[in-house]
């Protein structure tokens, strides 16, 4: 009997430590999501205390939903997650297929391609917004700016000169502004994590049957058709696995919005909850109930597809 | 004939070009952030300093008087290894159960492991912060080990048990028939076997301890404070200190950086849960 016992058990901290991890917060989030609870409220002191007697029903919930931040913020969410894993499925799987085959360097190419997933959010997005994006004092600022200056000089120039001074100077595109604060967060994240998806592209592409591939240039298929007809297929899975893992990081993103733009412009819901967390618990936690559901119509799917491979 | 000809030639001179292209575009960001911390405050917003500038040490030198680095890296370095410790103290018995004695419930323990990583963390926000404030535990190291390592346990359970998998069973049950215990068999048999993917989830664990960035910016203030939230707290010096905060970045990223470089297989594993091989 101990002889299987014991060893089984061994797992029991593991799963007890995650459980109170999962159930007590989530719990809480719950029960004040159908209470009335704010932090300040001199008229309604007895607002400040989570207690029972509070209970609002659905009534957060409603709140939330005829909030107009609330469907910004979806839709800002939505709007993130697919530009972020259009473009880097795009770019993953275009580079993977282009260092896949040996070349001189392929060994520090592969290096400097995934260095960016190391670098901690934090600093990426400091260092995009700054020190590259920034419309005066960044890269982008000193590229414009150096752009007019070349226009400005070729205006002066005999016989070409009138050409050149039909042309406008150029703008430089403030980041952290309302319109355009979501597009700094996709780049950056971009940057981030399509070496990502080049990594898990390449280790698939690793077990790609060539055989299939050489029967099929002596078929007299071209580049293109093999890679319609037996490479994207190949690849569909991690493709699959790539948007599902990354919507469900993306859509919790944090920091990124944080330092870009401190919300303006470009709340998704995390952030979203965060200001409501401010004050209004129960808006906060109704909010974030509605962020786990949404979460979880991803997660379903890739623990499915996971499931299927782990017992093989 | 010419299209293979010309595909052969793209393949031979074409192809690495591109590649090597692709490859310094996407490391530019860093390079350019490495490139910067050598310059000064000022040189740093030159347009005539862009690439030629007196390379100085200056903002290295500064940290601890600027931003208290070595303060919050230290926060960093404890709380990473004692979360990555810990993680694996919990996981490398519990992987071990599953591995090597499992029941019909062992796939749906996993699978159910795997779901708490994907609750948006966001959701349980302001729970976490009444909890930790009310028993007293905001803001301290202790919690932030614990947060980090409950938030790695399922990648680093799933990756430890794909790992004991592959270890056959017999090896371990020759260890029973010489009247070694469990514990034994863990410490004498399991661990040096399974050394090197035990040491590359170690690894992965670290990075992703130390990369963490809502947690450890949200359930603290100063005296557990992280690198992470030491540069969001920098996030905008208004083109003032280009300088130092390129230092101080690439003070916070580097040594995890090269890390990262050794464990990219593990990474693909880690991240997809075994489902891409």
């Amino acid at each position: 009997m101990s002889d299987r016992k014991l060893p089984r058990l061994l797992q029991t901290p593991a799963v007890l430590l995650l459980l109170v991890w999962m159930l007590i917060p989530l719990g809480l989030t719950l029960y004040f999501s159908f209470i009335r609870y704010v932090l300040n409220n001199l008229r309604r002191p007895e607002w400040t205390t989570p207690s029972i007697s509070n209970w609002r029903g659905f009534g957060n919930y409603e709140f939330v939903l005829n909030n107009k931040d609330f469907v910004l913020a979806i839709q800002n969410s939505l709007l993130i997650v697919c530009s972020i894993l259009f473009l880097t499925v795009i770019l993953g799987v275009v580079i993977a297929i282009l260092i896949n085959k040996t070349f001189p360097g392929q060994g520090i190419v592969r290096v400097l391609l995934i260095s960016p997933f190391f670098v901690m959010p934090a600093v990426n997005a400091v260092l995009w917004i700054n020190m590259i994006l920034d419309p005066v004092l960044g890269l982008q600022g000193i590229a414009v700016g150096s752009i007019n200056d070349l226009i400005g000089s070729l205006r002066e120039a005999p016989v070409i000169g009138a050409f050149f001074s039909l042309w406008p100077e150029l703008e430089p595109i403030s980041f952290r502004a309302t319109q355009t604060s979501a597009y700094a967060v996709i780049i950056m994240v971009t940057w981030q994590w399509t070496p990502f998806a080049v990594l898990i592209f390449m280790t698939s592409l690793q077990s790609e049957d060539q055989q299939q591939k050489e029967a099929a240039v002596l078929d007299g298929a071209g580049a293109w058709s093999q890679f319609r007809f037996l490479t994207l297929p190949h690849l569909g899975r991690p493709i699959a696995i790539v948007v599902m893992i990354q919507a469900i990081f993306h859509l919790s993103l944090y920091a990124e919005i944080e330092i870009v733009s401190r919300g303006n412009g470009n709340k998704n819901l995390p952030y979203l909850i965060g200001e409501f967390a401010n004050n209004n618990i129960g808006a906060a936690s109704a909010t974030g109930i509605f962020a786990v559901i949404l979460a979880n119509i991803v997660a379903i799917f890739l623990l499915r597809m996971i499931g299927k491979t782990l017992m093989e | 004939m010419a299209i293979v000809a010309k595909s052969s030639k793209f393949g031979k001179y074409g192809r690495p070009t591109l590649a090597w292209i692709v490859g310094l575009l996407f490391f530019f960001p860093i390079f350019w952030m490495v490139l910067t911390s050598f310059k000064t405050d000022a040189d740093a917003v030159k347009p005539e300093h862009l690439i030629w500038f007196t390379p100085t040490l200056e903002n290295y030198l500064n940290m601890t008087e600027n931003y208290d680095y070595w303060r919050f890296a230290k926060n960093s370095v404890i709380t990473a290894v004692m979360a990555t410790l810990f993680t694996l103290f919990v996981g490398i018995p519990a992987a071990y159960a599953m591995a090597f004695n499992p029941s019909r419930a062992t796939k749906d323990v996993l699978m159910w492991m795997l779901s708490t990583k994907m609750l948006p963390a966001a959701a349980v926000l302001y729970p976490m912060t009444f909890l930790t404030k009310s028993v007293g535990l905001f803001d301290t190291k202790f919690l932030i080990v614990m947060v980090l390592s409950l938030i790695n346990l399922p990648i680093v359970i799933w990756m430890l048990f794909t790992y004991f998998k592959e270890i056959p069973k017999d090896i371990i049950e020759a260890g029973k028939m010489d009247g070694v215990n469990t514990w034994g068999e863990i410490k004498e048999i399991l661990i040096p076997l399974a050394w090197g993917g035990i040491a590359s989830t170690a690894l992965l664990c670290f990075i992703f301890c130390w990369n963490e960035a809502y947690w450890t910016v949200r359930l603290t203030t100063t005296d557990a404070a992280t690198l992470s939230k030491l540069i969001e707290g920098n996030r905008a010096p208004e083109g003032l200190f280009f300088g130092r905060l390129s230092a101080v970045s690439a003070a916070a990223v580097g040594p995890i950086v090269v890390l990262g470089w050794f464990c990219q297989k593990q990474l693909v594993q880690g991240l997809t849960f075994g489902a891409v091989k």
